[in-house]
């Protein structure tokens, strides 16, 4: 049934909550950007997203995703096909809407930093299938979490398109990427 | 770190979007890898970022986040989705238990945008670090066990 599931899903790109992986991966959020505008798992330009669940002064892997997503958005944008940043912070005392947006701003201009109530942040964790967890407070930076693994790509509705390993290097995360994407229509 | 990179995405070009065919059961034998410091190479040659020399390290990445990889035995490197009943991907403390552990996986192979991820349902055996590599290489890297007196 599982497997048979998968196949169904490949026949055509899953709706919003529907996962293309043996994992359900996806889902509806409410959460709030750094502009204090109030956005769900819905581009409000329909661009597809590339989306991962970190924190904006994080030293671990988003060190290496953050940076790896603005790049990407670049080198998409020379191909026409227009994509957005956006992070969900697992650290809503670190990333609050008032000091969320400079620290992004840093990997793209674009970035949109998401945060919340504990609760709604809680409603995208368990869709998306990321473990938050306090690990130890640094007397520098402050408290390091557990977070999520992989950038996701999804559309612009929000459905899950496919994972990316943060490992991967710029030209083979966009060569992934744009399996999935078609350039902007102009006008 | 080309050959390595190389060997990850081996068949990529052949691959189209999504999966290439419904998940398949297998069984693989072989190390829970920290795939950052595996295929980047910043921390040293494949030989030193696995096994006991690389532990402390690997433990430092799985609960940063970053994705764990099974390097079974002919050196294919398995993504980790999913492990048993954890209810989130690449997350949860089995994953930290088993960093650096040799083990054998029963579970079903995904084969996405050329990358090959597998959804462990069971682990067979596990032997624990087997890969004594620390009396080749110490601990690699050496600041990954803080300085007590710092």
């Amino acid at each position: 049934m599982r497997a048979l599931s998968v196949v169904l899903c490949l026949a055509a790109l899953p709706a919003a909550g529907q996962s293309p992986f043996p994992v359900d991966i996806g889902g509806s959020y409410a959460l709030t950007d750094q502009y204090g505008a109030a956005r769900t798992e819905a581009d409000p330009e329909g661009k597809a997203q590339l989306l991962f669940f970190g924190y904006a002064n994080c030293l671990n892997i988003c060190s290496a995703a953050l940076p790896l997503m603005g790049q990407m958005v670049d080198a998409l944008a020379q191909d026409g096909m227009d994509v957005t940043p956006v992070m969900i912070t697992v650290a809503p005392d670190q990333d609050q809407v008032e000091t969320m947006g400079a620290p992004l701003a840093v990997h793209h201009a674009a970035f949109i930093g998401l945060t919340g109530p504990q609760e709604d942040l809680q409603v995208a964790y368990d869709a998306f299938r990321v473990e938050v967890e306090p690990l130890f407070e640094d007397p520098e930076y402050g408290w390091v979490y557990s977070h999520g693994s992989f950038i996701h790509l999804l559309d612009g509705d929000g459905a899950l398109l496919t994972l990316l390993p943060p490992i991967l290097d710029v030209d083979q995360a966009v060569h992934i990427a744009a399996t999935y994407l078609e350039p902007a229509q102009d006008g | 770190m080309r050959h390595f990179t190389l060997s990850l995405l081996a068949g990529l070009a052949l691959s189209s979007p999504g999966l290439a065919a419904e998940g398949t059961r297998i069984q693989v034998s072989g190390e829970i890898i920290d795939t950052w410091c595996y295929y980047s190479g910043v921390m040293g040659g494949p030989d030193a970022v696995v096994g006991s020399a690389h532990h402390t390290c690997a433990l430092w990445c799985s609960a940063g986040g970053i994705p764990v990889g099974l390097l079974a035995e002919d050196g294919t490197v398995y993504m980790v989705l999913k492990v048993g009943d954890d209810t989130q991907t690449a997350g949860g403390d089995t994953l930290l238990r088993m960093a650096a552990h040799t083990v054998e996986a029963d579970g079903m192979l995904y084969e996405r945008d050329g990358l090959r991820y597998i959804v462990v349902s069971d682990v067979v055996s596990d032997l624990d670090i087997t890969n004594k590599n620390h009396e080749d290489y110490g601990n690699v890297p050496g600041f990954s066990i803080p300085d007590p007196n710092k």
